[in-house]
């Protein structure tokens, strides 16, 4: 029992030894206890720090936010103003041939760059084709498809010069008469002939927003010279610088002038003359709406051009026409 | 003797016995003590090593404040990206893009370098505005001007700083022989000083991108430039009313690769193919830096082929465009007419 008890208290003893020691040992793994306090002061330090940065980014968030509000505000501004900007419709008479796809695309291209802006495609066709349908479905652009055929005795035959005939009469029309079904007097517009082989520059369309009557303005490489334009002196149409037929009443091209939609309405009966003499169709449509001295210059008193009647060379096809007649045209299926 | 030792014994055990209380506290806690110290010191080391641990993230958190401060920066930029993160539904947003000329630079969109050769004649203003009209559309597009001339003109300097676009403006004068002759190639040293700006813009590991010889006369959907955005090597599609047919086009294989062309002047050539009828990955550009037009003994409808062969072979040619059944740009001739 003796031993037993002996080896019972040394087994005490020993174990409290061996305790303290591995303790002493675990402390010297450890480190010194004492840098407790350091510890503590880095830990409030990164919460300050943590604090500081949280205030910081709240700061941020809320500037960020008034911000956002600025620009929402300027962007809801943006929208009520082009919303209270008069539409501008462009009458576009348009005939099928070889470059229509890539001249209505170029076309739109330009047109996409413009605000409140409605584009009325005229075919001259008994029917609408799907080319122009999808065309202007892909566009992007806020449009009317319309169409109507010339009359035969009107149309161009095949090698035709292309003046022989006045182009496009009918459809200009059309799309007037269009404007007068669908639209009141009340209606804030102005109305753009818009030629599909015409160059625009996208400046052109600011410029004949805020027409009142008509609007005129330089145009580019027309009448064999390197632009027509009206003479403007103190705000006022005095005169025309135009070389071909300069005696026209309104010697201009058709992508010259802009008609306020209201002025249009208003007189039920100003449409162009299908039997008007070569290049007096312009004259035919003005005559009936406005006088010279009524006349708008735009554009810098009409000294900038911003528009040009360029002409699209139709393309040569005589190895298609030859492979036709061997009977191995090019695939019908692939739309050009 | 043994009695003595026996009683010494008995004491003892009463000793242990008598005061057992005590010594039982004791013991347990000369038992217990070691381990409480030995748990709170554990304790402390995990709370220093939670602390270095903080002390790390502290100093990812001040790169995320710099990015922030960046974004800030950029706020003029963000119009469109502002109304997009007010929660409008997408269509709003297409809305706003379209007058907002051109569409934001993207930094994760491959540029698309697109030279443009020009000379002065009267079109050429009505040509060019067109053509920016156009490029407006697209987002990371750099337009790289050459005019056939000894000077910079005002009238394109003028245009491109208008325009809005992301530009380059150079020029280089033709030979006489190039500017008068009717038959000569035109457009190809203003192309090659396009590359060769290019070579020394960039090197291989800084940019992304591509590059299309538009010439200033044609006219171009906007899809092709989807389309050509991610060539790898070169890419080849249709183009239409070139080489006197509706249109000119890659023929392919049933697998879907080039293996011929379908023209009628020439079909025999190595690249049978429009100028406007392919585009470049910028790196194969860059890697070889020889490749260029030609201008000596080329013969007319070779120009195309002059460049490709030192850069690609048939077989590595992609074709885009639904597998060349959509045509994209179209040549257009344009001419001024007397009216």
């Amino acid at each position: 029992m003796f031993r037993t008890k002996i080896k019972l208290k040394n087994v005490f003893v020993v174990y409290f030894l061996v305790s303290i020691l591995g303790l002493m040992y675990a402390l010297m793994q450890l480190g010194q206890p004492c840098d407790c306090t350091q510890h503590l002061k880095s830990a409030s330090e990164l919460v300050h720090v943590k604090d500081k940065k949280i205030s910081q980014l709240q700061a941020e968030s809320k500037s960020l936010q008034s911000e956002l509000k600025k620009l929402q505000d300027k962007v809801t501004a943006e929208e009520t103003r082009s919303q209270t900007l008069p539409t501008i419709y462009a009458i576009t008479p348009t005939y099928a041939r070889l470059v229509q796809k890539a001249e209505l695309i170029r076309l739109s291209h330009t047109f996409l760059h413009i605000k409140n802006f409605h584009w009325i495609v005229v075919e001259d066709s008994s029917v609408k084709t799907q080319l122009v349908a999808d065309l202007l479905a892909e566009s992007g652009l806020k449009y009317t498809h319309l169409n109507v055929e010339t009359l035969k005795e009107y149309k161009l035959k095949e090698n035709d010069p292309s003046w022989l005939k006045p182009r496009g009469v009918e459809q200009r029309n059309l799309g007037i008469q269009w404007l007068r079904q669908n639209r009141e007097l009340y209606d804030e517009g102005v109305v753009y002939f818009a030629d599909d082989d015409n160059t625009y520059s996208f400046k052109l369309f600011d410029e004949m927003r805020n027409t009142k009557r008509v609007s005129v303005w330089p145009v580019g490489l027309v009448g064999g010279l390197r632009f027509e334009r009206p003479l403007a002196e103190n705000g006022k149409v005095v005169g025309f610088y135009s070389a071909w037929k300069p005696n026209r009443p309104f010697p201009m091209d058709m992508a010259g002038f802009a008609v306020n939609l209201q002025l249009l309405l208003a007189n039920k009966d100003a449409k162009f003359d299908l039997k008007a003499e070569r290049g007096y169709v312009e004259s035919s449509l003005l005559q009936s709406l406005v006088s010279i001295e009524e006349l708008e210059p735009k554009a810098d008193n009409c000294t900038k051009v911003l528009v040009w009647h360029t002409r699209t060379e139709k393309p040569k096809m005589k190895q298609e026409d030859l492979l036709q007649k061997q009977g191995i045209g090019s695939d019908i299926n692939i739309e050009v | 003797m043994t009695s003595s030792k026996k009683k010494a014994k008995e004491l003892v055990l009463l000793n242990v016995y008598t005061m057992p209380r005590r010594w039982k506290v004791l013991t347990t806690l000369l038992i217990a003590l070691p381990w409480a110290i030995l748990l709170t010191i554990w304790h402390q080391h995990l709370a220093t090593h939670y602390l270095t641990f903080l002390k790390k993230e502290t100093d990812e958190n001040a790169t995320n404040k710099s990015v922030i401060l960046s974004i800030t920066q950029t706020k003029e930029e963000s119009l469109p990206c502002i109304s997009l993160q007010a929660n409008p539904a997408v269509q709003q947003y297409k809305e706003k893009y379209v007058y907002t000329r051109p569409p934001p630079w993207s930094e994760t969109l491959p540029t698309i370098f697109v030279i443009t050769p020009t000379y002065t004649r009267s079109v050429q203003k009505a040509e060019l505005t067109r053509l920016a009209n156009t490029f407006l559309h697209i987002q990371n597009l750099h337009w790289i001007i050459v005019e056939d001339s000894p000077r910079k003109t005002n009238l394109v300097a003028k245009l491109l700083d208008s325009s809005g676009l992301s530009f380059t403006h150079l020029n280089i004068q033709s030979p006489k022989t190039i500017r008068q002759g009717s038959k000569a190639p035109r457009g190809t040293l203003q192309r090659n000083q396009g590359l060769q700006w290019l070579r020394q813009q960039y090197n291989s590991n800084s940019v992304e991108g591509v590059v299309y010889f538009a010439d200033d006369d044609n006219t171009y959907s906007l899809e092709v430039f989807d389309e050509l955005r991610y060539t790898k090597k070169v890419s080849v599609w249709p183009v239409a009313f070139v080489g006197g047919l509706r249109y000119e086009a890659p023929k392919l294989s049933t697998t879907g690769r080039v293996v011929g062309w379908k023209t009628v002047f020439d079909p025999k050539r190595p690249f049978a193919v429009d100028m406007a009828g392919f585009a470049v990955n910028i790196q194969l550009i860059l890697q070889k830096p020889n490749a260029i037009f030609r201008l000596e003994g080329v013969k007319g409808g070779y120009q195309e082929t002059s460049l490709l062969k030192d850069l690609v072979i048939m077989e590595e040619l992609e074709p885009k465009a639904a597998n060349c059944t959509k045509k994209s740009p179209n040549t257009s001739f344009l001419k001024y007419v007397i009216l």
